[in-house]
């Protein structure tokens, strides 16, 4: 499980649009086989920070791979922008990655066997006949689950993967995600808006407005103070009266980084 | 040059008035080549919606064979070369540019045209071909066509072969497939150029205006028809082949006496018409 041994370490990591500050100095450490949350309100950078990790945004500063860039990662975006309409199944969604001979020839045995075998895994066995485009939110992130697992990832990226989803398929993915972790033994970061789900599922976390505001094991920086100055007021009132998720006066803050309180 | 004769001499079987003439032949051969490309590239098209970069590579047509005109080079080259050049440049600017991809297009799009437009107005002998990239005309493709489009038959077929799952999976999402170590870049290069070269080709048999027909009608269609990614490319090609042969029939029939191309789009379109009859049976939404 989560060891001290850093998977990622983003080192004054900053990305600019615009002229717009979208990440400024950010300094964070995910450790290895943990599950990291990044939380924050909108417009923080957390999706941004995921995207510079993956390569796909100019940024200044570094981010190291322990395992280099050569390293497996599996990726779940918050959504997928698809044509709906378009015939696509599932079956074919999975072998594409892992099938030479292309779909206009059929799908082989082995790549349809591999592919039940990764729905099994996500509980989603059933959807293997369906269409892509009618699958819901939940259905759908699950086989994106299943393709990005298809990687063998020694790292999993996940954005924001409980929107859109009920509570109680939010919880139950968590869940899958926490024993696949544990048996798959990757590193997991992720963003998520649900802080119940973060004090109950993360192994750390990563308070994140542009700065890195606090980091560390959530009951040491899930705090009524972190949160507000996370989240603002509003945010306060309600962490104050829920002890459940703030524990207030054992947050590791980062110096200098906590100025909107 | 290869021999192509036993091609024409198998193309004069078929059962149709006038297949004993040589243009016949060609236009046919031409067409059954031509036709299976466009479709099964559309489903591509539709995929990653790039309907708007083959019409802006059709576009750059003129300005390729204007271009060849004043530098004494020879328009049946100078017309791929340039439409390859102007795909590639769509691409990269594409990649390395802030701004939206359709807006990028349409930037190139009205370069090429003006460019085009600019160098006929000096020149007018130029003018009078004008119309036969607007409408197109597959009885005038010549041998030495038919067989670069031999040749890039082969390349595509290749490239299905090799790239059609990669580029399934590039379409679907770009990120997750870099993110899962898809080589996405070479891929989209390598597509946007094949596509360039076939949008050329199919100026000349179908006209500016109808050659994005020809990549989306037999594409829509085969998403109404089709249940599955690979049975859609089958059906493209089904839709886009016959609409072909079909169109030319009909097109020389003296009763019709209408534009090949023309011809070949409105059959096409009444396959479509056909799949969305197919889809509602089957209670999906068609459109």
């Amino acid at each position: 499980m989560e060891t001290d041994t850093p998977a990622i370490i983003f080192d004054h990591v900053s990305v600019t649009r615009s002229g717009l500050n979208i990440l400024d100095e950010v300094n964070a450490t995910v450790p290895k086989g943990s599950c990291t949350v990044l939380i924050g309100p909108n417009g923080a950078g957390k999706t941004t920070l995921l995207l510079a990790l993956l390569g796909e945004v100019h940024y200044r500063g570094r981010i190291t791979l322990s395992g280099g860039r050569g390293l497996r990662i599996g990726y779940v975006p918050q959504k997928l922008n698809l044509d709906r309409g378009m015939p696509f199944t599932v079956a074919e969604f999975l072998a594409m990655g892992v099938q030479k001979r292309p779909l206009w020839l059929g799908i082989s045995r082995a790549a349809r066997e591999q592919a039940l075998a990764l729905l099994e895994q996500v509980h989603a066995a059933h959807l293997i006949k369906r269409r892509v485009g009618t699958l819901s939110g939940g259905e759908m992130q699950r086989v994106l689950l299943a393709l990005a697992l298809q990687q063998k990832p020694e790292l999993l990226v996940l954005d924001e993967p409980s929107a859109g989803v009920d509570f109680e398929g939010g919880r139950l993915f968590c869940e899958l995600l926490d024993d696949l972790r544990r048996t798959r033994k990757f590193t997991q970061i992720m963003v998520s808006h649900d802080l119940g789900m973060v004090a109950h599922h993360a192994t750390c976390v990563i308070c994140l407005k542009r700065r890195v505001v606090a980091q560390g094991a959530p009951r040491d920086v899930l705090t009524g103070k972190v949160l507000q100055a996370l989240f603002g007021m509003h945010m306060g009132l309600i962490c104050a009266q829920d002890h459940t998720h703030a524990m207030p006066g054992t947050a590791r803050q980062n110096k200098g980084e906590h100025h909107h309180a | 040059m290869p021999d192509l004769s036993w091609l024409f001499s198998l193309a004069s079987h078929f059962p149709l008035d006038g297949m004993d003439m040589r243009f016949m032949q060609q236009a046919l051969v031409a067409l059954v080549l031509l036709a299976p490309m466009t479709a099964a590239l559309g489903v591509q098209v539709v995929h990653y919606r790039m309907a708007f970069f083959s019409d802006a590579v059709g576009h750059s047509a003129f300005a390729g064979v204007a271009i060849g005109l004043v530098l004494g080079v020879d328009p049946h080259l100078s017309m791929p070369l340039f439409g390859l050049a102007v795909g590639l440049l769509i691409m990269f600017m594409q990649r390395f540019s802030a701004l939206p991809s359709d807006t990028v297009i349409g930037v190139v799009f009205s370069a090429v045209v003006a460019g085009g437009l600019a160098v006929v107005s000096r020149n007018n002998t130029i003018a009078r071909d004008l119309q036969q990239f607007l409408y197109g005309d597959i009885l005038t493709m010549t041998e030495t066509d038919i067989v670069w489009l031999c040749g890039l038959f082969l390349l595509f077929v290749l490239f299905e072969f090799l790239a059609f799952n990669r580029l399934l999976y590039a379409g679907t999402s770009g990120i997750i497939a870099r993110a899962h170590r898809v080589p996405v870049a070479f891929f989209e290069y390598l597509f946007s150029a094949l596509l360039a070269l076939v949008v050329m080709f199919s100026v000349w048999g179908v006209g500016v205006l109808l050659v994005t027909a020809m990549l989306t009608v037999p594409a829509a269609s085969a998403r109404n028809f089709a249940r599955t990614a690979g049975g859609m490319f089958w059906w493209a090609i089904v839709v886009g082949t016959s609409s072909a042969v079909a169109g030319l029939a009909l097109s020389v029939q003296p009763w019709m006496g209408t534009a090949t191309g023309a011809t070949i789009i409105l059959v096409s379109c009444f396959w479509f018409l056909m799949s969305v009859v197919a889809a509602s049976v089957r209670n999906e939404r068609q459109f």
